[in-house]
């Protein structure tokens, strides 16, 4: 079965973080391309360039200076980028930033697990599951 | 012969002639007035006649036709002549019906009627208001009264004749009367008043019982007739002032005019209203009547009375609650002290102004106006209201307000009971706002723990991703000893991982914001057995059906969960045994978590509720697993507490809220 190649946009600053996400996609041998960016503004500065924009954005929520749940206020306000599927990947499980999380609207809420195995599983799962899925032609 | 002689003979003769001549002429004229007499006689004669008989005819005409029955009888009572009335009253069928009279006579009245007539009879005379019970003929008993007299024939008693009248009547009239009279004497004698009544020369004619027990005098009856003053000279030494309660009657007498509610204190105490009224007929003065009331009781309840309202308002004036009476245009009549100085207006200040002029401010005034209209209409209502004292501070009142009515039920105003509630309302204020900070740092907690939870939790990801690679990088050159410590590494982390996990679920307990619902344990305890890892030597059972119970789904699964795992956990035996049931008690249900496990020591009881608090170094306990079933337990305003005996087992106990 064919599958899409996705264009990821990771929103998160810790520098390990980015390298598991690398790492995952490269153990798993897929071809999605990831677009790094350590924080929110970072982020927006990317999406500033419209045409190319991104398939999917993986966003962790604690972060220093904009933190997920305003980027993705922002992002939501966006007449244009709004239709871009925002997949939470945090450590937080509170229950609060889920609700508003969902509220605002997300993709997904995905909470990342301490073995780095279960991470591999779960990343694959959202890549396999957002690469077989019909997304806005922008 | 002589002439002479011839002339003297011839004179003679014409004497005699003339003589005879005027003896013709008288006789004739006598024998003119014989006949005119007699003429004159009968004309008298006939005229008598004629007047006799209209005479006797007018009578007879008078007799019939009188309205009273009228009756001619024989000797024996035989009826021999009626007029129609006789008939009716008589119960006869005409005038010429056969009847005895005596036959109508009451038998026991026979003799007495029957000497009356013989009497009248024998001695002449005649009959007069003779009282006689009847039976007639058409059977109605009547009281009659007759009038009647002998009808004599060469003087010998032939009849009887005379007037019946019907007096049953008046005799039923008179008795009632009588008996109205009777009834009136008995309501005077026992009379609650003291009745004394004089006539014109100061004679007792009537006096009652209740006068003679007022002052111990002798029965009513042996008074009557006696001097008054006698009388009252024998009662004024029961009077405290004797010599003004003589001169008093004789002021009152002397001036005959009604003296009312003049007040008599007697030596033992008694206290009595007089009243004095003369009685004229006719402008006449006739005597008059003295009235004694005993007020002895209703003066003291009066006193009494009086009493209470002093100290009712000296309660009022002195009592820590405000009262203000207003009128019906919200002038304020009365205020007490308290409301002086709840408000800090003297009363001379307050009374005859509008109290929402003098102190309401702000939209306050429309609220107050709005309760005063509302309690116009009879409404009874308390309410709070913000008001500025004189001096300009605030002061929050609790205004109770009730309808004031007169004694016919109208609205005259209204009565306003006034607390001063700043102090409270301040304590209020203070708590509002300290609940709002506790709220406030609560949430930061929360908020708290959860940053510092993933602030933690962040690197331990890290570490966990980093050892794996260097796992995965270096798989051919590490040796056995060094897999086994990486191992150690991750089980570290895990603990962590759980350590950080379970300080920020206790720590989200109290701020969690979770709904309470009816929450059936009998259902959840059961899923959870089905849902919770346990080890196949192990057995929970739950003994009696548990109770609904009012609380936090999640929180109370977490109750049960952290202790059937804790029981699971340190049970030691070869059979294990969970045990869960549940005993009602007045408010509460009592639950218990029995298992054979380890057992807790005795000196350890307090301690194993505290955070942190593992007494076994396992892997698996954090040791706050215990903190949180006590919180939960108090959240739910429970107890819990333990028994237990080492190498024995344990049994948690803990109490839940009836719903």
């Amino acid at each position: 079965m064919m599958s899409k190649v996705l264009n990821v946009l990771l929103i998160e600053d810790d520098v390990i973080e980015v390298m598991k996400l690398n790492r995952a996609i490269a153990s798993l041998q897929l071809k999605h391309n990831i677009i790094e960016a350590n924080n929110g503004e970072e982020a927006l500065d990317v999406l500033q360039n419209k045409g190319e924009l991104p398939d999917i954005i993986l966003l962790d929520l604690n972060m220093p200076k904009l933190n997920g749940i305003e980027f993705l206020g922002i992002l939501k306000n966006d007449d244009v980028l709004k239709y871009i599927p925002t997949i939470i990947l945090t450590t937080s499980s509170n229950q609060r930033d889920l609700l508003e999380c969902y509220k605002i609207g997300i993709a997904g809420y995905v909470l990342k697990p301490l073995k780095y195995e279960e991470y591999i599983t779960k990343i694959e799962n959202i890549l396999a599951y957002w690469s077989i899925n019909e997304l806005k032609q922008i | 012969m002589s002439q002479d002689k011839i002339d003297i003979l011839q004179r003679a003769l014409k004497r005699e002639k003339a003589a005879r001549k005027q003896a013709e002429s008288i006789l004739e004229q006598k024998s003119a007035e014989l006949y005119e007499s007699n003429q004159k006689l009968e004309a008298a004669y006939s005229d008598l006649e004629s007047t006799y008989s209209q005479t006797d005819s007018q009578l007879q005409g008078v007799f019939e036709h009188i309205v009273d029955a009228y009756v001619v009888a024989d000797v024996e009572g035989n009826i021999l002549k009626m007029n129609a009335s006789a008939v009716s009253l008589l119960g006869l069928k005409s005038i010429k019906d056969d009847c005895n009279l005596m036959e109508l006579v009451r038998p026991d009245q026979y003799q007495d009627v029957f000497n009356a007539f013989n009497l009248v009879y024998k001695e002449g005379g005649s009959v007069s208001n003779l009282v006689v019970n009847i039976t007639t003929k058409d059977q109605r008993d009547l009281i009659v009264q007759i009038n009647a007299s002998v009808i004599y024939d060469n003087g010998l008693p032939i009849a009887s004749h005379g007037i019946v009248r019907d007096i049953t009547q008046a005799k039923y009239e008179k008795e009632k009367l009588i008996k109205s009279e009777e009834r009136l004497a008995t309501l005077i004698q026992n009379l609650e008043e003291g009745i004394l009544l004089e006539d014109e020369n100061r004679k007792i004619i009537l006096v009652n019982n209740k006068f003679c027990e007022f002052f111990g005098l002798q029965v009513p009856n042996e008074l009557i007739g006696k001097d008054c003053k006698t009388v009252i000279e024998q009662i004024k030494l029961s009077f405290k002032d004797s010599k003004k309660f003589i001169d008093d009657i004789n002021i009152a007498f002397n001036e005959k005019k009604p003296v009312l509610n003049e007040d008599l204190e007697t030596v033992d105490g008694r206290i009595f209203e007089r009243d004095y009224i003369p009685i004229f007929r006719d402008g006449i003065y006739k005597g008059h009547l003295w009235k004694y009331n005993d007020f002895t009781i209703r003066r003291q309840y009066r006193k009494s009375l009086e009493v209470e309202r002093y100290k009712y308002s000296s309660i009022i004036s002195n009592m820590n609650l405000g009262l203000i009476e207003i009128d019906l245009n919200d002038n304020i009549l009365m205020a007490n002290k308290s409301f002086s100085e709840i408000t800090g207006y003297l009363e001379e200040e307050l009374i005859g102004k509008r109290g929402i002029d003098l102190m309401t401010f702000g939209e306050n005034r429309e609220l107050i106006e709005e309760k005063v209209a509302e309690r116009k209409k009879g409404k009874i209502d308390s309410y709070e209201v913000p008001i500025k004292r004189k001096d300009g501070e605030v002061r929050y009142l609790l205004v109770s307000g009730a309808p004031n009515y007169n004694l016919q039920g109208e609205t005259i105003g209204s009565i306003g009971v006034i607390f001063d509630i700043t102090e409270i309302k301040n304590l209020k204020f203070q708590k509002e706002k300290l609940l709002k900070k506790l709220e406030k740092s609560n949430d930061e907690l929360y908020e708290y723990a959860h940053v510092v939870s993933h602030d933690l939790k962040s690197p331990l990801r890290s570490i966990n991703a980093l050892v794996s690679w260097l796992k995965e990088d270096n798989k051919d050159n590490l040796d056995a000893v060094s897999l086994q410590n990486i191992a150690h590494i991750e089980t570290t982390l895990e603990k962590m991982e759980q350590l950080i996990t379970d300080v920020l679920e206790y720590s989200s307990i109290g701020s969690d914001d979770g709904e309470k619902e009816e929450v059936n344990l009998n259902i959840l305890v059961n899923d959870l057995i089905g849902i919770l890892h346990k080890p196949s030597h192990i057995n929970i059972k739950v003994l009696n059906t548990l109770p609904c119970i009012n609380g936090n789904r999640i929180k109370l699964q977490q109750l049960f969960q952290n202790l059937m795992s804790n029981a699971i956990k340190f049970i030691d035996k070869e059979n294990g045994l969970v045990e869960i049931d549940v005993k009602a008690q007045d408010d509460y249900y009592q639950f218990s978590v029995k298992d054979n496990g380890i057992g807790i020591d005795k000196k350890f009881h307090d301690k194993i509720f505290k955070i942190f608090l593992s007494l076994n170094k396992r892997k698996d306990s954090t040791g706050i697993g215990l903190s949180i079933v006590k919180k939960i337990v108090e959240m739910h305003e429970g107890e819990i507490w333990l028994d237990s005996e080492p190498t024995k087992g344990t049994t948690f106990y803990f109490t839940l809220k009836k719903l």
